[in-house]
């Protein structure tokens, strides 16, 4: 890939006048060439560790210590099943993705507007950044039991006056939001504003001549010199922020979520579910990463090559 | 032609620049000082086209950037005629980070219109016809990165163009392209002067650059920059390289340039 920048580098600055390819090109270029091979190999390592996998979990035969491939998929096959009236494995990753999704979107909105008003006035950055980084370092799970005393057990519903909605918003805790807005908050906070603080210069006064007003510079150029900045501090808090509810759904006074059934089925030593829901755990981490590089790319693709 | 050249003559008696005892010394983190710029007197006249030579590092740069009010003087004064205004008709091409790479070509030299507020239509075909104008039709829709060097300086005299300036600063804008790449831009920066009633000021550390374009060749000393010559470039235009009179300017300050070096 690098090389093959170069080469079009080089290229283009001899027909600097005239002919330059666009950037489309070079991607469009890049799929054609794709690597069945390379595909390939890659899944070998996958299907060599899955056979191992098999033969020694069907050697051992003990499936509530190490159960097989062909157990774990068959849960994974029914994500419908009832687990010990704990729920399925859909329900109980729905509830998880909800309560991660909220807690996200609360943390992202005060993440990023209070970075950028630290980021650009320097008095209230002076203020909350010894703050902030005396609460940085603290693990949010350490939140929780503060979270539950705090706000006992009260759903989201109950917030707004309603005891039982019947919806699946009622295992969404308050407690639970705010332990995930703690682990997402700060990645958000401290890389808007790096983002925000360290535009470049020149930017800021070339802005200036050609007429822009100090809101305008803000709108113009802080906000998207800052733009990749900010979208890398919501991709590392999303990611945070379901590292973190799957520890809080273990931890005691929970009873939902599908960190909380995997807890559940370990004490019921069925292991089968455990590696499910593992399994089920790592693929949703993996999809939502995916999804903020896919976000990231559309809005920030001009820094990939920025001069 | 020989009308316009009429008209400029008769703009030279208005003064755009005024500059007295200019110094400008920069106090690092380190503690240290650096003398910039020392005793700069200049007067630039309306339309005028005056290129300054100097070695790198001897405050080029800085007096562009008092010029363009983005940087404050610490000893001598600094006029500029009441028709030029800070934002709005004094333009600048900076050495460095001349687009902004978030933005399409096309929003990079509408940028100036949108600051005013023009409508988007309005400015989207100003902005077209600014891009012809420079020989950019096409990459309307080129992000920064996908624009080569040349490109990039003619998209970024568009930017300041839009501005309808009527100073136009340039820190050498063709500073990293091949020689002919150099002199489509020069002929196109030449071009562009006689059609509208701007004043240059163009920093270049190239010799022939400075004669080809300028009515007036500043030389500076080595930090701290100070005129150590000036000189009058009365060569009809378009200038020709292999005229014995452009040599002779070329030796004349060549020698100057050279005398600092040592
Ligand atoms: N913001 C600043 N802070 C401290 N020193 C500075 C600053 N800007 C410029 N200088 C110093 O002032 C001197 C003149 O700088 P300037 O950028 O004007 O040079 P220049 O003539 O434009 O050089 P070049 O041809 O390399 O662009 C240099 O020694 C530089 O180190
Ligand atoms: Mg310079």
């Amino acid at each position: 890939m690098k090389q093959e920048e170069k080469k079009i580098n080089s290229t283009d600055k001899k027909n600097s006048v005239t002919v330059i390819l666009p950037a489309k090109h070079c991607q469009d270029g890049h799929a054609a060439n794709f690597d069945w091979s390379k595909r390939i190999r890659s899944i070998v390592g996958i299907f060599v560790l899955l056979i191992i996998w098999q033969i020694t979990a069907q050697y051992y035969d003990q499936p509530w210590i190490f159960p097989s491939v062909t157990r774990v998929l068959s849960q994974l096959a029914h994500p419908l099943r009832e687990h010990y009236a704990s729920g399925t494995l859909l329900s109980n990753t729905l509830i998880s993705l909800l309560r991660v999704l909220l807690g996200f979107l609360f943390a992202s909105i005060v993440g990023v507007t209070l970075g950028i008003v630290m980021g650009s006035i320097s008095f209230i950055r002076d203020i909350l950044e010894p703050v902030i980084e005396l609460l940085r370092p603290l693990c949010p799970i350490a939140w929780l039991p503060f979270a539950i005393v705090i706000f006992k057990l009260k759903t989201l519903p109950q917030l707004f006056g309603i005891n039982y909605s019947h919806t699946i918003f009622d295992q969404v805790q308050i407690g639970m939001i705010f332990v995930i807005f703690v682990g997402g908050f700060f990645p958000v906070l401290t890389n808007t504003l790096d983002g925000v603080a360290s535009v470049r210069r020149n930017y800021l006064l070339l802005a200036k001549t050609l007429g822009a007003s100090p809101v305008q510079i803000f709108y113009h150029v802080h906000l998207p010199a800052a733009m990749p900045m900010i979208l890398t501090g919501l991709r590392q808090g999303l990611g945070l922020c379901w590292f973190v509810i799957i520890a809080a759904e273990m931890m005691t006074g929970s009873d939902s979520g599908i960190g909380y059934l995997l807890m559940y089925a370990a004490d019921n030593s069925a292991m089968d579910i455990v590696i499910a829901a593992m399994l089920i755990i790592g693929a949703v981490g993996a999809m939502l990463s995916f999804l903020m590089r896919r976000v990231m790319f559309r809005f920030v693709g001009w820094k990939e090559k920025e001069i | 032609m020989t009308q316009k050249t009429e008209k400029q003559k008769e703009s030279r008696y208005a003064k755009a620049i005024k500059i007295q005892k200019l110094s400008k010394v920069f106090h690092s983190e380190s503690g240290s000082t650096v003398s910039a710029l020392h005793d700069i007197n200049l007067t630039v006249n309306s339309g005028e086209f005056i290129t300054v030579l100097g070695a790198t590092g001897c405050g080029k740069t800085t007096l562009l950037n008092l010029i363009a009010g983005l940087d404050i003087p610490d000893e001598g004064y600094l006029d500029l005629n009441d028709n030029l205004k800070f934002g709005m008709n004094i333009a600048y091409v900076f050495q460095h980070y001349t687009l902004f790479p978030w933005r399409t070509t096309l929003n990079n030299v509408a940028f100036a219109l949108e600051m005013r507020g023009i409508s988007k239509q309005e400015r989207k075909l100003e902005a077209v016809k600014l891009l012809s104008k420079v020989g950019l039709e096409g990459f309307e829709n080129a992000y920064t990165h996908e624009l080569s060097g040349g490109m990039r300086q003619r998209a970024a005299i568009a930017q300041a163009l839009a501005m309808k300036p009527k100073l136009l600063l340039m820190d050498e804008p063709f500073g990293a392209v091949d020689d002919s790449t150099r002199a489509d831009l020069q002929r196109m920066i030449i071009q562009l002067w006689h059609e509208n009633q701007i004043t240059i000021i163009f920093v270049t550390h190239n010799i022939d650059e400075a004669i080809i374009l300028g009515d007036r060749v500043l030389v500076l000393s080595e930090r701290p920059g100070k005129i150590v010559n000036e000189f009058d470039v009365n060569l009809p235009r378009p200038r020709n390289h292999l005229t014995p009179e452009f040599t002779e300017f070329f030796m004349k300050i060549r020698q100057t340039l050279s005398g600092q070096l040592d």
